[in-house]
């Protein structure tokens, strides 16, 4: 598609360099396996996520702006960024900048003063997801697939801030952005990687992801909630596609299992990991062992 | 007419069955809030939390109570009193007394803007209510709350070297705030899985975003114009 021959900077994010790093290793196989660069911002700072703004908003909006400005310094048209938090955070400063402009001239203001170029607003954030389905195609990805996931029945889990709100990130609303109340290309990409994929209730549900040690009541009973209707609709496992969601339900595991029982367990993992054990390659490479909670059991019954 | 949302109203009178001046009012309309006089609202509230750039939106609202029905809290998985629609409602009318009684509701929004989303209003729902709990705090309303104390120990952590180190900010937050579950074995085995994947940026591994330093500078300078002091 279009942004094919554009320039896209990839953010990563604090995660993928901490606990998401099973993401970020998959997400290269699969970047380079389906001819995708991946141009790192060097220096990226933390986005702020959904915390700072609830302390100063000029600030919540200075720290997104940086990355983006340096990825335009790069040459990027594209920010591309693999979590969900990063998305919101990196889609809302671009918003505010473009079209706030009492915001604009103070963010100006800023960057100047920490000898950053200017920015207002033009480089597109994308979420990885996005970008593997859109600059390739699906059709590109099934021909790639090796060792289909025949018989894996997986329950996508897009979280909260992926297509949330349309205002700040577009979906729904531009062409190349997945439907904000009905998410389906995560699905449309295990599809095509040979996995049957489950209609369940609580797709976009929130994860308590934002406070999962400062409100354990709401984290751990919102993860249960995506295990169990997981579950119930017969998934073998939760594919994810950002960190914060997948380390969290991750963590609540031992106190879902004391509180609901063993039954409504499923292993959790990454979509990229999903989609590279799919391209053929290991769950060693895909850094399956890294995952707080085990997909090996699984993963081995199948095959792979 | 009857009457909604019925849990929020202090002193609701429902009888099994009754007559009024020798008429059966069984039924519906067999429901009586108990007379009550409300004084005290301080008008100026909203304008507070208009004031605020995240509460610029607040007065958009016109009460259709979609955000609260989409609301990820207010299901069965969450907190059924968490009710946003009705936090506004409060905030315009200024009645502090019933916000009050909400002091530790209202900090536990989880961010994940589905009434951002489907607010037909164009009101930053989750913004304001973050607002709201901000002019109730400034005003000495209501305590800290383990979410402004969250925000306030992540950014700390993210203002050291401008990315963040999650376990560090997991281990200082959890011996301050002692959450039941992060006992020290269950800690123990995390930071091991986590150590052992070396999927850390803790201690003297952490990593630095070049050229923070300016960064920080200005940081610091719009903190403090916020009113925040210093990160530590
Ligand atoms: S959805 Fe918007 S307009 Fe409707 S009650 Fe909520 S904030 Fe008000
Ligand atoms: S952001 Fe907060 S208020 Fe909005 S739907 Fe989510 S939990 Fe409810």
């Amino acid at each position: 598609m279009a942004q094919q021959n554009e320039k896209m900077a990839y953010y990563p994010g604090c995660s993928m360099d901490g606990l998401g790093k099973a993401y970020q290793k998959s997400t290269e196989v699969v970047f380079r396996d389906l001819d995708i660069p991946m141009d790192r911002i060097k220096d990226y700072n933390c986005c702020g996520a959904t915390e700072v703004k609830n302390i100063s908003y000029d600030l919540s909006v200075f720290l997104p702006t940086r990355n983006l400005a340096l990825a335009q310094e790069m040459g990027a048209k594209t920010v591309i960024a693999p979590c969900n938090g990063c998305v919101y955070a990196l889609a809302r400063a671009n918003k505010t900048i473009s079209e706030d402009s009492g915001s604009r001239e103070r963010l100006g203001k800023y960057l100047a003063e920490a000898d950053l170029p200017q920015y207002s607003g033009e480089v597109e954030v994308k979420h990885v997801l996005e970008v593997i389905r859109n600059s390739v195609g699906i059709e590109a990805v099934r021909s790639k697939v090796s060792k289909p996931l025949k018989g894996l029945k997986v329950a996508c889990y897009y979280g909260c801030l992926y297509t949330r709100p349309k205002v700040y990130t577009g979906a729904g609303l531009q062409s190349g952005k997945d439907n904000p109340e009905h998410p389906f290309f995560m699905d449309e990409l295990l599809q095509a990687a040979g996995a049957t994929t489950v209609d369940y209730p609580v797709k976009t549900i929130c994860c308590g992801g934002g406070h999962t040690i400062a409100d354990r009541e709401v984290s751990i009973g919102f993860s249960a909630a995506i295990l169990n209707e997981a579950a119930r609709a017969g998934a073998d496992m939760v594919a994810t596609m950002c960190p914060l969601g997948q380390v969290n339900i991750e963590m609540n595991i031992p106190k879902i299992t004391e509180q609901y029982g063993a039954g409504i367990i499923r292993p959790v993992v990454y979509f990229t990991q999903l989609m590279g054990l799919a391209f053929g390659h290991s769950r060693r490479e895909m850094a399956i062992q890294e995952n707080l909670s085990d997909a090996n059991g699984v993963l081995k019954r199948m095959g792979y | 007419m009857p009457i909604h949302e019925k849990s929020l109203i202090d002193g609701v009178i429902e009888k099994d069955s009754a007559v009024v001046d020798g008429v059966d009012v069984s039924g519906r309309w067999n429901t009586f809030i108990k007379e009550r006089l409300l004084t005290d609202y301080h008008e100026d509230f909203v304008q507070e939390v208009k004031s605020l750039q995240g509460g610029k939106t607040v007065t958009n609202c016109w009460q259709c109570g979609t955000c609260t029905s989409g609301c990820c809290l207010h299901t069965d998985y969450g907190l059924r009193e968490f009710n946003p629609r009705y936090f506004i409602y409060l905030a315009q009318t200024g009645n502090v007394d019933e916000l009050k009684k909400y002091e530790n509701v209202i900090w536990r929004c989880i961010s994940c803007n589905k009434c951002v989303e489907r607010c037909p209003k164009g009101v930053k729902v989750e913004e304001v209510v973050h607002a709201i709990d901000e002019v109730m705090r400034k005003r000495g309303l209501a305590e800290d709350t383990p979410g402004s104390r969250w925000d306030r120990t992540y950014l700390d952590n993210i203002m050291v070297t401008g990315v963040l180190d999650e376990l560090g900010l997991t281990l200082k937050y959890v011996r301050s705030e002692k959450p039941a579950d992060f006992t020290r074995g269950f800690m123990a085995r995390m930071a091991f899985k986590i150590l052992k994947n070396g999927n850390v940026r803790t201690g003297p591994i952490r990593r630095r975003t070049k050229g923070w330093k300016k960064m920080k500078k200005v940081a610091d300078s719009i903190l403090e114009a916020d009113g925040y002091g210093s990160t530590k």
